[in-house]
C-alpha cells in the first residue's frame, strides 16, 4: 500500500465505520464521566467528513488531503470540545504530510502526533495524569518519535496503537482533574475517559486498514541487515 | 411563574434585532453569528475579539464599536462560542499586529478561544489572549480552573480598546490586559436565581430570609448563604471582601463599578452606589469613577454585583478616553477628574 491519499482516505473511512459501531458505548462512557454528547459528536464529525471526502479531487494524491477534509469537519462542523480537539490532531497530521512530500511517513506521523498534542495540550491545559485523550495520545506519539527512521509506517501505527490502549486502561485507574468529569471526584474513578478511548479507535482504525503479516509485527520495525 | 417573551430562537433573534437597533455601530454576520466594529479607530494596529455565553447582554454586544471590541461572538445561552465563530470573525477583523482574544475564564471559553487561536496561528494571523478572572467566590484551591471571569470583563475591554485605539501592538496589550486583569476583583449576591428559559422555573432557591453571597453568572450558587441584612452592612462586608482580596495602596484611586445581575431595578443600584462609595471613603480609598448600571447580566438575576479596579493614572486616563458602543456610557463626563 501507498501511504498516500489512498491510505489516509481509508483511514477516516476505517474511523468513520469504527466509530459508528461503537457509539453508543461512547455515549454510555461520557454520561458516567461527562455530560454525554460525545460519542455522537465524535460520530457526526466523521459523517461530516465522509461527506466532505466525497466531494474531493479523485486525482489529488496527497496524504494530506483526506487529513484537512476530516480536520476542517471536526473544527467547524461539531459542537462540543472533544471533537474539535481531534480536529486540531488531523490538521497537524496533515501538516506534517505536506512536510514530508505529501507521504506519510513514520517522520510524518510522528512530527503530526508531537505538533497535534502540543496543540491540544495548549489548548486544554492538560498533563498526563488527568484523564482526558492526552493519557492516550501522549504515549502514541512517544511510540511514533522512538520508531527507528526506515520503520514502515503501518508497524509504527501499530506500536502507536498499542500504546494508546495501554493509556486508555491507564485512564480508568485515576480521577479526572481536567474536563467535566473532574466535578465527579472518584465516582469517575474505573471509567476510562471516552476522550482517550476515541484516540485509541483512531490509531486501531489505522491498523484495521493495514495487511501486517506477522514477520511484519516480529521484526518489521528493524532491517534484518545494515542499512545502506 | 415566571415566563420569557422568547422563541425558540431568541438568540439569533435578539442578535438580528440587535444589529438592526444598531446598524450604525454594527454589522452582522449571520451566517457565522458574530458582530463586527463598523467605524473602528483608524490608527489600530490590533483588532479586539471577545464573546462567550448569551444571557450577559449587554455583553458582549454592547461593546463592539470604536474605543472597544471590533468584534463579538455571542454563544448559545451560557454556552461558550463555536471555535469556528471564533476563528470566522477573528479573520473578519485581525488587523497587521494580529487580534487579540479577551475571555472571561471558563473552562468551554477557554477551549474554544484556544481551538480558534492554534487556527489563526497556523494560517499565520498572530493571536493572543488576555484572560478575565476577576470573580473572588471562586478562588479555591479545589478549583484547577481558577477564579471565574465577571463584570470586569467590561472595564478591561474598555482599558484595551483605548489603548488600541492608541496603537498599541499585541505584546503591549497582553501585558496592559494581564495587569489590569491581575488588578481588578468582583462579587456578586443574589436575592433571587434567574429563571431557566427551558422551563421557566428558578434554577435554584433561596431560602426566604436569605440571599445568595458569591454567586456565578451562570446559576452557580454561591458557596454561602447570608441572612437578609441591611444594605450598607452587605455593601461593607463585600466592599471589605474586595478590598482584602486587591490590598490597594492607602489612599489608591479605583474605579467602582456597580452592575446589576437582570432583574434590580436602577434606584435600587444607584442605592447600593452610595454605601460602595461611603464604604470605599471610610477605607481612605479614592471611587475616582463609579460606572453603575448593567453592564454584564444573568438573565433575569435578582442581584447585582460590586467590581473594584485599582487604576493607575495611565489605566484612568484609557478609561476616560471616548467610545462609541451601544452598552458603554459615553461619552463619560469629565467632571473632577484629576
Amino acid at each position: 500500500m501507498e501511504f498516500d491519499a489512498a491510505f489516509t482516505d481509508a483511514w477516516v473511512r476505517r474511523f468513520a465505520a469504527v466509530v459508528a459501531s461503537t457509539e453508543e458505548r461512547l455515549t454510555d462512557l461520557d454520561q458516567r464521566t461527562g455530560d454525554g454528547d460525545f460519542g455522537v459528536n465524535l460520530r457526526a464529525g466523521l459523517e461530516s467528513a465522509l461527506a466532505r471526502l466525497a466531494r474531493r479531487d479523485p486525482a489529488d494524491r496527497s496524504a494530506r488531503g483526506p487529513l484537512d477534509a476530516a480536520a476542517t469537519a471536526f473544527l467547524d462542523d461539531v459542537g462540543g470540545t472533544s471533537g474539535p480537539l481531534f480536529g486540531l490532531l488531523l490538521t497537524e497530521l496533515a501538516g506534517a504530510a505536506a512536510d514530508h512530500g505529501d507521504v506519510l511517513t513514520v517522520r510524518a506521523l510522528a512530527d503530526g502526533t508531537a505538533a497535534g498534542l502540543a496543540a491540544i495540550q495548549r489548548v486544554g491545559d492538560a498533563e498526563p495524569g488527568d484523564k482526558t485523550l492526552v493519557d492516550a495520545l501522549a504515549p502514541a506519539a512517544r511510540a511514533l518519535r522512538e520508531a527507528p527512521a526506515k520503520t514502515r509506517p503501518d508497524v509504527a501505527l501499530a506500536a502507536a496503537a498499542d500504546a494508546a490502549w495501554e493509556g486508555v486502561r491507564g485512564t480508568a485507574l485515576f480521577r479526572a482533574r481536567r474536563g467535566r468529569a473532574s466535578y465527579l471526584g472518584d465516582r469517575a474513578s474505573g471509567i476510562p475517559d471516552p476522550g482517550a478511548v476515541g484516540v485509541g479507535l483512531l490509531f486501531s482504525a489505522a491498523v484495521d486498514i493495514t495487511s501486517l503479516s506477522l514477520d511484519d509485527l516480529l521484526g518489521g520495525a528493524e532491517p534484518a541487515s545494515p542499512a545502506v | 411563574m415566571a415566563s420569557y417573551f422568547a422563541t425558540e430562537s431568541l438568540v439569533p433573534d435578539a442578535l438580528a434585532g440587535f444589529a438592526r437597533a444598531h446598524s450604525d455601530l454594527v454589522d452582522l454576520d449571520a451566517e457565522h453569528g458574530f458582530l463586527t466594529a463598523r467605524r473602528p479607530a483608524a490608527g489600530r494596529r490590533v483588532a479586539l475579539l471577545s464573546g462567550g455565553g448569551s444571557g450577559h447582554e449587554p455583553l458582549h454586544i454592547g461593546y463592539v464599536g470604536a474605543g472597544m471590541l471590533d468584534a463579538a461572538c455571542p454563544g448559545r445561552i451560557f454556552a461558550s462560542p463555536h471555535n469556528r465563530q471564533i476563528f470566522q470573525a477573528s479573520c473578519a477583523v485581525a488587523r497587521d499586529g494580529g487580534v487579540l482574544h479577551i475571555v472571561k475564564n471558563y473552562t468551554g471559553d477557554r477551549i474554544n478561544f484556544g481551538i480558534a487561536a492554534e487556527r489563526l496561528n497556523r494560517q499565520g494571523i498572530r493571536c493572543a489572549r488576555v484572560l478575565v478572572d476577576d470573580d473572588i467566590a471562586s478562588e479555591s484551591e479545589s478549583i484547577a480552573v481558577g477564579r471565574r471571569g465577571m463584570a470586569g470583563t467590561v472595564l478591561v475591554e474598555k482599558v484595551l480598546g483605548a489603548a488600541a485605539d492608541a496603537g498599541a501592538g499585541l505584546d503591549e496589550l497582553v501585558a496592559l490586559g494581564t495587569r489590569t486583569s491581575a488588578r481588578c476583583r468582583s462579587v456578586s449576591v443574589a436575592s433571587g436565581a434567574h429563571n431557566t428559559p427551558a422551563t421557566g422555573r428558578p434554577a435554584f432557591e433561596v431560602p426566604a430570609g436569605m440571599i445568595e453571597y458569591g454567586v456565578g453568572i451562570h446559576g452557580e450558587r454561591a458557596d454561602r448563604s447570608l441572612p437578609v441584612m441591611p444594605l450598607a452592612k452587605l455593601v461593607e462586608a463585600m466592599t471589605a471582601d474586595l478590598v482584602t482580596a486587591l490590598d490597594p495602596a492607602p489612599g489608591a484611586t479605583m474605579i467602582a463599578m456597580v452592575n446589576g445581575l437582570g432583574s434590580v431595578t436602577r434606584m435600587e443600584l444607584y442605592a447600593v452606589l452610595g454605601q460602595f462609595i461611603a464604604a470605599l471613603t471610610a477605607r481612605g480609598l479614592v471611587p475616582g469613577r463609579t460606572p453603575v448600571g448593567e453592564f454584564v447580566t444573568a438573565l433575569d438575576m435578582r442581584g447585582f454585583s460590586l467590581t473594584l479596579l485599582d487604576a493607575d493614572r495611565e489605566t484612568l486616563a484609557l478609561y476616560d478616553a471616548p467610545a462609541h458602543t451601544a452598552a458603554w456610557p459615553s461619552p463619560a463626563t469629565t467632571l473632577d477628574r484629576g
